[in-house]
This record gives C-alpha cells, sequence and structure tokens, in this order.
C-alpha cells in the first residue's frame, strides 16, 4: 500500500513540479516580496512585523493559486486523457490513487513554501538585518492550511470538474474562515458542525508577536490529518463509484 | 486440509480454485448508460467471451459496437450493470485478479513531463516489479519496443507512435500472464505495427493470453486464434478463424501457366474468378469437382500452385456479419 501510494505520489510530484505555473507564480511571489519592504515606513520595530505579516499573506496567496491550479484539474485532466487507465487497471485501489495525488500535490506545495520562506527570510534579512525564523512558524501554518484546501480540491475533483473544484475550494476557504460572523449571524447552527480553518491563522503571533509555542505545531498537524483524512475518504468513496 | 476446505480458502481470497480456469472469462455482462434522466442506451447486452490461456482471441466490431465498454468492465474501469469477469479464475476487479494483467489502453497517454524511465517506474512499482529488477527491465522493454536510448526523453516530446511504443511496454512491464491490448497497432507505421504483431505473437509463444480488440482486420487475421465480433453491444459470431472464414463445399484452386486462361470443363464449375499477381489465377470449385478441375489443368498444361478450402476473407465476412445484425435489428 505505502509502496503504491508513494510511486503515485512521486510521479505526481516530478510531474508538477516541472510544470511552467510553478515558476510563474514562484517568479511573482518573488517580485512581491523584494517590492514588500518598499511598503510605507510605520515605525521603528513596526515595519518587521507589517514586513512579516505582508510576506505571509503573498506566501498564502500564491501558494492557494499554486495548489488549486495544480489540483483541480489533475484528477479531472487525467481521466480525460485516459491517463489514469495505466494506474487504475493495476493492482491498484482507486483510493490509493486519490490519497497519492493529493501526498504528491501536497510534497510540491511543501518544496515551493518553503522556497517562498527562503526568500521572505532573505529579503528580511537584507532589509531590516534581522534572521526572522518565526516565519518558518507561518510557513508550516499555511502548508497545514494549503494541505486542507488540497485535500478538499483533490476530493471534489475525484468527482467533479476542475471549474466546479476551484469554485467549490474558494468557497471553502471563504467559509472556513469566516466562522465567527456565519455562527453569529446564525444562531442555530451547531459551532462544533462548522467547518473552521482558523486553527491555521496564526499570522498575529508570528508577524507581531513571538510565534507560537511548539504544541500548537502538533494540534496544526493533528487538524491538517483529521481534515485530509475525512475528506479523502469521501474523495476516494464518490472516485470509487465513478465510470471511467 | 480437505479439498473442499482449500478451493473455499483460495476462493474466499478471490484465487481460482482450479489450475484450469481460463485466462478470461466474461458471463452475461451487460452495462445500461443513462443519457438523459428517463432515457437508457444499452450498451452492452449479455456478452459472454472465454479465453483460454496461452491464446490470441480477437475482440472485433465497428466503433459504439461495445468493445471497448466490455474491456473496461472487465478492467474494472467501468461498473456493470450484470456479468461475471474473471482472469485465471480470479474476479477482475480484485486486486488478486488484476495483478496477473497487463492493459494497453486505446491511444495511450502519460504525464507529459515524466520522461520514458520515469513513467516506466511507475508502472513497474505499481505493478509489484521487485525494485533491483526494475532499472534493467526498463532498458529491456525500450528496446524491445523501440525506444533504445529514449529513457531521459520528456514525454511530451513523444510522438503518437513513440506514445503508441510506450503504452505497450507498460502492459507488459511486469511480465503479465494476460495482456489487454486495444488498438495496439494504432498510429503506428508499418515497421511498428509489423512489430506489434510479432510481439502479441511471441508474448503467446512465452505462455502468456492476449485478448485484442482492433479494427484492423488484417492484423486480427494473422495473429488471432479465435475471434468474437461484437456488435450493437452483442455477440455476433465467435470461433477461430478457420471455422469462422471457411466457405462450406467449396476448395480454392491457385493456377498459372494458363496464357489462354481457364480450360472450358473448369470455367463451366469455377465460380469467383480472379487473377492475382504473377498470373496466378484463383478459383474455387465444388469439393467434389477437384480432381476433374486439377486433371482438366494438367491437360491445358498449367500448373497447379495450390488447393486449399476455400476461405472468405476476414472483412467480407466481417461485412456480411455486420449487415445481418443491422437487418435483425431493423425488424
Amino acid at each position: 500500500m505505502i509502496r503504491r501510494v508513494s510511486a503515485i505520489a512521486g510521479a505526481v510530484f516530478l510531474d508538477a513540479i516541472k510544470r511552467r505555473i510553478v515558476y510563474a507564480v514562484g517568479f511573482f511571489a518573488v517580485v512581491l516580496a523584494f517590492s514588500a519592504p518598499s511598503l510605507p515606513s510605520y515605525g521603528v520595530g513596526v515595519d518587521q512585523g507589517v514586513y512579516r505579516e505582508v510576506a505571509l499573506a503573498l506566501t498564502f496567496a500564491a501558494a492557494f493559486v499554486l495548489a488549486l491550479a495544480l489540483a483541480a484539474n489533475r484528477i479531472p485532466s487525467e481521466v480525460e486523457r485516459r491517463t489514469v487507465y495505466n494506474v487504475v487497471a493495476r493492482p491498484v485501489g482507486r483510493w490509493e490513487y486519490v490519497v497519492g495525488t493529493w501526498v504528491g500535490i501536497t510534497a510540491v506545495m511543501a518544496a515551493v513554501i518553503a522556497a517562498f520562506t527562503l526568500v521572505d527570510q532573505g529579503v528580511g534579512l537584507v532589509r531590516y538585518g534581522e534572521a526572522m525564523w518565526q516565519l518558518w512558524e507561518g510557513a508550516l501554518a499555511i502548508w497545514c492550511e494549503i494541505g486542507v484546501l488540497t485535500a478538499f480540491a483533490v476530493a471534489i475533483s475525484a468527482i467533479s470538474s476542475a471549474v466546479v473544484v476551484a469554485v467549490g475550494t474558494l468557497t471553502f476557504a471563504f467559509i472556513g474562515h469566516s466562522r465567527q460572523p456565519i455562527l453569529s449571524s446564525f444562531p442555530g447552527l451547531p459551532a462544533w458542525l462548522y467547518p473552521s480553518l482558523d486553527t491555521f491563522n496564526v499570522i498575529n503571533p508570528v508577524a507581531h508577536g513571538s510565534g507560537y509555542e511548539w504544541p500548537y505545531a502538533l494540534i496544526m498537524l493533528g487538524v491538517l490529518v483529521a481534515w485530509a483524512a475525512a475528506l479523502l475518504i469521501l474523495g476516494s468513496l464518490g472516485f470509487g463509484r465513478r465510470d471511467l | 486440509m480437505t479439498g473442499s476446505t482449500t478451493s473455499a480458502v483460495l476462493e474466499s481470497a478471490g484465487m481460482p480454485a482450479s489450475g484450469a480456469a481460463p485466462a478470461i472469462e466474461i458471463r452475461g455482462a451487460r452495462k445500461v448508460y443513462t443519457v438523459f434522466p428517463n432515457t437508457k442506451r444499452v450498451a452492452v447486452d449479455d456478452v459472454s467471451i472465454t479465453v483460454p490461456q496461452g491464446a490470441i482471441h480477437g475482440l472485433l466490431g465497428p466503433n459504439g459496437a461495445g468493445k471497448t465498454t466490455t474491456l473496461k468492465m472487465l478492467l474494472g474501469l467501468v461498473r456493470p450493470d450484470a456479468g461475471v469477469f474473471t482472469i485465471l479464475g480470479a474476479d477482475s476487479r480484485s486486486r488478486i485478479g488484476r495483478s496477473e494483467l497487463g492493459f494497453l489502453p486505446e491511444q495511450p497517454y502519460f504525464p507529459p513531463q515524466l520522461s520514458a524511465a520515469q513513467a516506466l517506474r511507475l508502472y513497474a512499482r505499481l505493478s509489484g516489479v521487485p525494485h533491483k529488477d526494475i532499472a534493467a527491465r526498463i532498458d529491456e522493454l525500450l528496446t524491445l519496443v523501440g525506444l533504445e536510448g529514449q529513457n531521459r526523453t520528456l514525454l511530451s516530446a513523444f510522438s503518437r507512435g513513440m506514445l503508441q511504443r510506450l503504452g505497450i511496454a507498460q502492459a507488459i512491464v511486469a511480465r503479465p500472464r494476460v495482456v489487454v491490448l486495444d488498438e495496439p497497432a494504432s498510429g503506428l507505421d508499418p515497421i511498428g505495427q509489423r512489430d506489434v504483431r510479432n510481439l502479441m505473437l511471441k508474448l503467446r509463444d512465452e505462455g502468456a493470453t492476449v485478448l485484442l480488440s482492433s479494427h484492423q482486420l488484417s492484423e486480427a487475421e494473422v495473429v488471432c486464434d479465435r475471434v468474437s465480433i461484437i456488435s450493437r453491444g452483442r455477440v455476433a459470431a465467435e470461433g477461430s478463424i478457420h471455422e469462422l472464414l471457411s466457405v462450406a463445399g467449396r476448395t480454392s484452386i491457385r493456377v498459372r501457366e494458363l496464357p489462354a486462361g481457364l480450360p472450358v470443363a473448369v470455367a463451366d464449375l469455377a465460380d469467383d474468378v480472379a487473377l492475382s499477381t504473377g498470373g496466378v489465377l484463383v478459383f474455387s470449385v465444388p469439393d467434389d469437382a477437384v480432381r476433374r478441375a486439377v486433371d482438366a489443368i494438367d491437360d491445358a498444361g498449367g500448373k497447379v500452385v495450390s488447393v486449399e478450402p476455400k476461405r472468405e476473407s476476414l472483412e467480407d465476412y466481417f461485412t456480411r456479419m455486420l449487415a445481418r445484425t443491422e437487418e435483425e435489428a431493423k425488424r
């Protein structure tokens, strides 16, 4: 099982990492990172916090766009081009294909987010003379959230088209970050049922504070695993019943 | 352990209880697609095909006949509405059933950013080829399908024919005992088509079973031991090429060195007279008139090249069979 999932994930990684979209998004993210220090000055000590906040927001935005681009059309295009036949006609479970696809894209996102963070850190070091190690804490939170959003996109893409995936994932991300206003508008909605992504919102402690404690990293990883498992099970069930 | 207990254990594991199971068995396959909420289209209806081990079996039929849907049900790509599908006695949709299977889809396509070797490595790993054997197997296969030296070439740079060759390589990467090939000669030049034919014969010689779905009747006629002709979702005819194409009661004779044409005694008996290359005359006579015809040709100074049971071409048979099923459907 692990051999098959890792084989699929490895192929997805190799195929995705060479796509032009990765380098196009990366290029613009780097340009933005270099231009971030040109923001208006807010005073000594505040500038660094604003820079970190902007850097994390840009990293998240670029990673989200890239994850959508890679995940939304992966399975639909493999079904349309019939490349999926070469995989699922073998002794490979359809759930292994879905999970392998998610692992591969999430691995690409890890590499991309790490590269963005390195650039952010380098720019911060040059501009402010500060290593800004806490950016890596933010990078972990971004990667965890992107992992959940990628799982959502992969799960929906297993049964639907790329356009539906893109719209659905954007909606999911919006709802996931609007817990408070929506719950206050609909008091009857059970809070425990609400799909919240707020666990991954660590901008304040990372940008303006001293970061978060390491147990919180474990909580974020746990939430990522729980979300991803639930979404990928649903995606696998849908894909397993689908005629290819 | 008793025999019945052993059988029960094997069957519960999805494995054949008997060693003499056919390589492929499809029984009562049926698939109905819902085209519009209330409109049903029967793609495959009660198709049954049995392929013994070590044979090359052709699956022939026009576009939309139900060949690909039948194959997809066998391979677990499409959920059947009815039917039993086994490979070497095991349910073809189980992991065990597919562990001995290689499949070449029609017009195969691969992740374009992978190299040929990376793609084959992926399929070898998925098929359970031991890690230590993979590199050597990739080199061996690329040479076998005429892609030697292309290990590192990205598949986005491959031509249609090269992708087809790679498709054949991935189908046999794990040395499967059963190979399903959907239009294997599609996109190949004449030399490539010949190579594919030879490969199928080689696979059979090595003990593998091949199920060949093809539009190329000449290819099927050359390599297939038996064929099933599918039309309108049903098996319209099935049998060995010899059985299907033999014309009962008539013998085909080929003669040469008859510049004046057939002697009158033969001309009265002959049917389907045709002049072939090299001045060879081909015609057929009733079986009981063969002796008389040969004697008459001898007397006229002609030379008999061959005397054999008359066979229809597969193309003629196929056309006639489809016309018949069309007429039956109209009635």
